[in-house]
């Protein structure tokens, strides 16, 4: 178990695999989890997490917009509890080769994955004494064949979190974390013999577990990371290595 | 075809000889830490690039080496590391053709005509592909994104 988590953490995407699994962690380490997706299904997350005694906060926002944004902040504001971590989790994929990738397609990732994680921090920070950021990027920010929406979305996202190291430390930590391929409903939607043939390229021979990358976030977000700033933490089974 | 902001960058690269379809996108210098700005410069990225790789174009993106580190503000970190990474996708799409495309980082002291041997050096068919080349000396010892 790490250090102590005080006051509110942000997390979005909440409601899929990574996203509950980072809110159930940090929510165990003591902070109060404001779990923020678009989804429907969020109700089901906050009560999975109510049940296990997590003290949670359920926003169903759209981070693309104003008004979801608003949202998160009025939820903040209602709980009157102070802000000490964000955790921009939110991403899609809409994968095609460059050639053949549409106008909308790149947008709409640029918008979720880049896009509401520069906004909400952005906003935020005026509430941000001191605490920690950490962005959920992505292995492919090293390259990824028919990602460039995606890639691009997730290199930029380390970009943000290098210049915001910089521009915020000593008080605000700022630092990021690249999953490759890890078991959620999202990758378990892959057919079979692709995804066999995927895990055959992990040197750790399986996907990783949502928990795995949930616990690397915490570290992160703890004093057990103090000295840590700028940096990029892949949790990919030595997939960056390999073949 | 060349895309630079910066007036005398554009003139040094415009007297080059590049393969048919060629693009040297120089992201802006300038570009504000505002949404809007970042996502209009990748966007004029992924609409160049979508050209060039139809045309069977190398690529060249350029950008500062202080950029890459976030050192001059989030919206040119957000481009350059966007940038970096489009082009290591890229690669991968457009290896088996042999087209390559690939980023050079300039520095502060970086001349004119060592940026016209680089960027003539990036777009030959078979050399560097997926690549980042940073000059000057403000990035020694600095970690790679």
């Amino acid at each position: 178990m790490s250090a102590r988590i005080q006051g509110a953490a942000i997390v979005t995407g909440a409601a899929g695999g990574i996203g509950l699994a980072i809110c159930r962690r940090l929510a165990e380490s003591g902070a109060t989890v404001v779990a923020v997706d678009v989804a429907d299904r969020l109700g089901a997350t906050v009560a999975d997490l109510e049940s296990s005694g997590a003290a949670v906060i359920g926003v169903q926002a759209d981070l693309t917009t104003e008004s979801g944004l608003d949202a998160v902040l009025a939820s903040l504001d209602r709980a009157a509890i102070a802000l000490t971590t964000i955790v921009n989790n939110a991403g899609i994929t809409r994968d095609a080769r460059l050639v053949n990738m549409t106008a909308g397609d790149f947008r709409d990732v640029l918008e979720v994955n880049l896009g509401a994680a520069h906004r909400l921090i952005g906003l935020a920070l005026p509430r941000f004494e001191h605490g920690t950021i950490v962005n959920i990027s992505s292995r492919a920010y090293l390259g990824n064949f028919g990602q460039f929406n995606y890639s691009m979305s997730k290199g930029a996202l380390v970009g943000l979190t290098r210049a915001l190291a910089l521009a915020l430390a000593p008080a605000v930590r700022v630092n990021a974390v690249a999953p490759g391929l890890i078991g959620t409903e999202m990758s378990m939607a892959i057919p079979e013999e692709v995804r066999e043939k995927m895990v055959s390229a992990i040197p750790l021979g399986r996907m990783g577990r949502p928990e795995e990358v949930a616990e690397t976030v915490a570290f992160l977000a703890s004093d057990d990371s103090a000295y840590i700033t700028g940096e990029v933490i892949t949790v990919g089974g030595g997939r960056s290595l390999s073949k | 075809m060349i895309r630079a902001e910066d007036g005398d960058l554009a003139d040094a690269l415009t007297s080059l000889s590049l393969p048919d379809g060629a693009l040297v996108f120089v992201a802006n210098a300038a570009v504000s830490d505002g949404w809007t700005a970042v996502l209009d410069e990748l966007t004029a990225a992924y609409e160049l690039s979508q050209t060039a790789v139809r045309a069977g174009g190398p690529i060249v993106y350029l950008l500062e080496s202080d950029d890459l580190l976030g050192r001059r503000g989030i919206g040119s970190a957000m481009v350059a590391c966007g940038l970096l990474s489009a082009a290591r996708t890229l690669a991968l799409e457009t290896a088996r053709a042999g087209v390559p495309v690939n980023v050079l980082a300039l520095g502060a002291t970086t001349t004119r005509d060592s940026v016209r041997f680089w960027v003539e050096s990036l777009c030959r068919p078979n050399g560097p592909n997926g690549e980042l080349i940073r000059l000057g000396a403000d990035h020694l010892g600095k970690a790679l994104p």
